[in-house]
């Protein structure tokens, strides 16, 4: 069981600037390209990916919920393969025999709870629920509030997101410090609205939604500037209708996800052209193959395949399930 | 993560049977590779040979983040083991602390390549800071500081390929908080890290990173060295005439954040958090008049240049609010700039709407 085989299959061969105006979404095509990713073990960079392995389940399955076909992956073998990945100390690595990381246990938990399967944590063990918790709550720095991504220490306000998500839907959010974690992430904020990974640091589109991510989890938006924000978010959007993260860097497909579900939470979700950005969505799908890639002309992989979809199910992409930006 | 900027290429389709029975032959390797190192550290085989294996893994493929962590165990055990020996009297301090020093410096040697080969990797970066750590805490100050001074020149190194990196600029601010700690018995670089961004301005004007790190380290600068509001003021005026002289590029959206941080002295509900928090209501006004004037000189050189109608906006809205009010005329004026903004600007013509219609209710 694995989905994130990564690039191989970008089949269409755009000259940038020739590409004819793109067709709609390919759900076909696309929900294909995820069920054959676990096809593909004759090919190096599925080995050599497979440290991204449950995050690649997490990307594909919730593009094929997105897409209306939740059921194109066999549950009892997601379930299993999920449970492989869990360690002794409760949290979940990539794959069997990785180490527990908090980047892997909010994928296991987001996935159990895409497929109804929480309920199985207690079945197979008692406290089974408590004990991916406890992993979570143990890695939250007490002096400072922000949280590990592992024993080793590094931290970054994506595993405070990821933790209060997993904790929220487990429902475990009482085994952490919140009002310290709060704190933390308003010493995250920038005078331009923005939040970066720790104190000091720039504002970065990704990061912000794993700012706003986790205000949103526990009723806090309030501590937000939003005209502030919602404005630097806006400038995102450039000429050719995609999203960059920062200030003059590259556009790409997975800000089609942090900027936009972060201007959602503010509200502001009209304050960008989103026929521009759908159009941009869509030249970068394979329309042959399958799959989404960063921008046009490139390798499509499940990442970007995931994050160019929710980014259409935002903008209210006809035939797709609707997405919770948080 | 993942494939970024990855062009598309051959698909597997394409290969031929040889490329194939390749790609299968060199799987089987790296395959046969990675059970191995995982069986040996399972029996704590801690050996030379353990850790070259996990080198040639890394080689390979840097984000196997377990085989990180297994290279860690390896040291830590290594050095625990250091440490009995030099407390059973089997082992010198002093050779103890060249061992760990030598150590810890053959594996930074061995990063060194593999960031330059993928200075995005999140893993390269932290088992650097790991490693750097570890000689802090093992090491005398008079060893470990002078590896941290290295590291400051490499991550100058890195930025100065790719000035915009995120990994690099927040790794520097990491490496300079070290530095300056009383533990390693420093001081504080504030000041030198000020002209650090003030350079990387100078290489290249849009580079926001270095305009985003020069606004939290003037407001250090001010604290560290109790600034008067005369000193904060001078600096305020310095950096004014700074980012003018940039601005002669209006179409760089960085320039105008830095501006708009600028302006947050001269904005009731910011300035206490800014630079000049203690600015006169009198001396606001005169900047922001002085600053409108400007800004109106370089519109007339770019009309179709959008941010300085927003800028020239900000200025009118900071007036009114240290006026209490907004004047009808200056109401008026706005409006006229935000049908500008929706022809210059349709992408986000929803944002100048909604400005529309709060000006017209009066919650602007």
């Amino acid at each position: 069981m694995a989905l994130v085989a990564g690039p191989g299959r970008g089949g269409s061969h755009l000259s940038s600037g020739s590409s004819p105006a793109p067709a709609g979404l390919v759900i076909d095509k696309h929900v294909k390209y995820i069920q054959g990713l676990d096809s593909r073990k004759d090919e190096l960079d599925y080995w050599l990916t497979e440290h991204l392995r449950l995050n690649g389940v997490y990307w594909g399955l919730t593009a094929l919920h997105l897409l209306g076909h939740p059921d194109a992956l066999p549950r009892d073998k997601t379930l299993h393969f999920v449970f492989a990945c869990q360690n002794q100390d409760g949290g979940f690595g990539a794959a069997p025999g990785h180490d527990s990381h908090m980047l892997y246990t909010v994928s296991a938990v987001q996935i159990l709870a895409t497929i109804n399967a929480l309920p199985e944590l207690e079945n197979r063990r008692e406290g089974g629920k408590e004990r991916i918790a406890q992993y979570i709550a143990s890695l939250q720095d007490p002096n400072t509030g922000t949280f590990a991504g592992d024993e080793w220490g590094e931290t970054d306000t994506r595993f405070l997101y990821g933790a209060f998500n997993a904790l929220s839907i487990l429902n475990m959010m009482h085994l952490v410090n919140v009002e310290k974690a709060v704190s933390y992430i308003q010493a995250c904020a920038n005078f331009d609205g923005g939040f970066g990974r720790a104190p000091g640091a720039e504002s970065h589109a990704g990061q912000i939604f794993t700012c706003l991510g986790a205000l949103s989890i526990v009723r806090r938006l309030d501590l937000v500037d939003t005209t502030r924000l919602g404005a630097w978010l806006s400038e995102r959007q450039l000429s050719n209708g995609g999203l960059n993260g920062r200030p003059e860097k590259l556009v790409d497909v997975c800000y089609s996800w942090w900027v936009l579900s972060s201007l959602a939470m503010l509200g502001k979700l009209h304050w960008i052209n989103a026929s521009q950005l759908t159009k941009f969505i869509l030249t970068c799908q394979d329309p042959e193959h399958g799959g989404i890639s960063d921008m046009p002309g490139d390798m499509v992989d499940v990442f970007h395949t995931v994050f160019g979809v929710a980014g259409l199910s935002l903008l209210g992409y006809p035939g797709l399930v609707e997405v919770d930006p948080v | 993560m993942t494939s970024h900027g990855i062009p598309r290429s051959a698909t597997r389709e394409e290969r031929t049977a040889d490329a194939r029975q390749r790609e299968l032959k060199e799987i089987s390797e790296y395959q046969r590779l990675v059970e191995e190192v995982n069986q040996k550290v399972q029996a704590e085989e801690f050996t030379p040979e353990l850790l070259q294996k996990t080198a040639e893994l890394l080689r390979r493929n840097p984000e196997y983040y377990t085989i990180w962590n297994h290279r860690r165990r390896i040291y830590v055990h290594e050095f625990q083991d250091l440490e009995k020996q030099v407390s059973a009297g089997e082992l010198e301090e002093d050779s103890r602390v060249s061992q760990v020093l030598d150590i810890i410096q053959l594996d930074l040697q061995f990063l060194f390549p593999l960031l330059l080969k993928f200075p995005k990797c999140y893993w390269i970066w932290n088992h650097r800071l790991w490693l750097l750590q570890q000689a802090t805490a093992l090491l005398p100050v008079s060893k470990a500081r002078p590896l941290w001074e290295e590291e400051l020149g490499l991550v100058g190194k890195m930025l100065s390929r790719d000035s915009r990196n995120f990994h690099g600029w927040g790794y520097r601010r990491i490496v300079v908080q070290s530095l300056e700690s009383p533990t390693l018995h420093g001081q504080s670089m504030s000041r030198q890290e000020l002209d650090y961004t003030k350079q990387m301005i100078g290489i290249n004007l849009s580079n926001f990173s270095a305009w985003h790190n020069r606004s939290k380290l003037i407001l250090k600068v001010l604290d560290e060295e109790n600034a008067s509001d005369e000193e904060r003021k001078k600096m305020l005026d310095a950096e004014l005439e700074l980012i003018h002289q940039a601005l002669f590029d209006p179409y760089d959206q960085s320039l105008w954040f830095y501006h708009q941080n600028l302006m947050c002295s001269f904005d009731l509900d910011l300035a206490e958090r800014s630079m000049a928090p203690n600015l006169s209501n009198e001396q606001r006004l005169t900047y922001i008049a002085s600053e409108r004037r400007y800004i109106e000189e370089v519109l007339e050189d770019a009309q179709d240049c959008k941010w300085p109608y927003q800028a020239l906006i900000e200025c009118t809205l900071l007036e009114a609010k240290l006026r209490q009010g907004l004047q009808d005329d200056d109401k008026k004026q706005i409006l006229q700039w935000l049908k500008e903004l929706k022809t210059l600007d349709p992408l986000r013509e929803g944002r100048w709407v909604d400005m529309e219609q709060s000006l017209i209710k009066g919650t602007a």
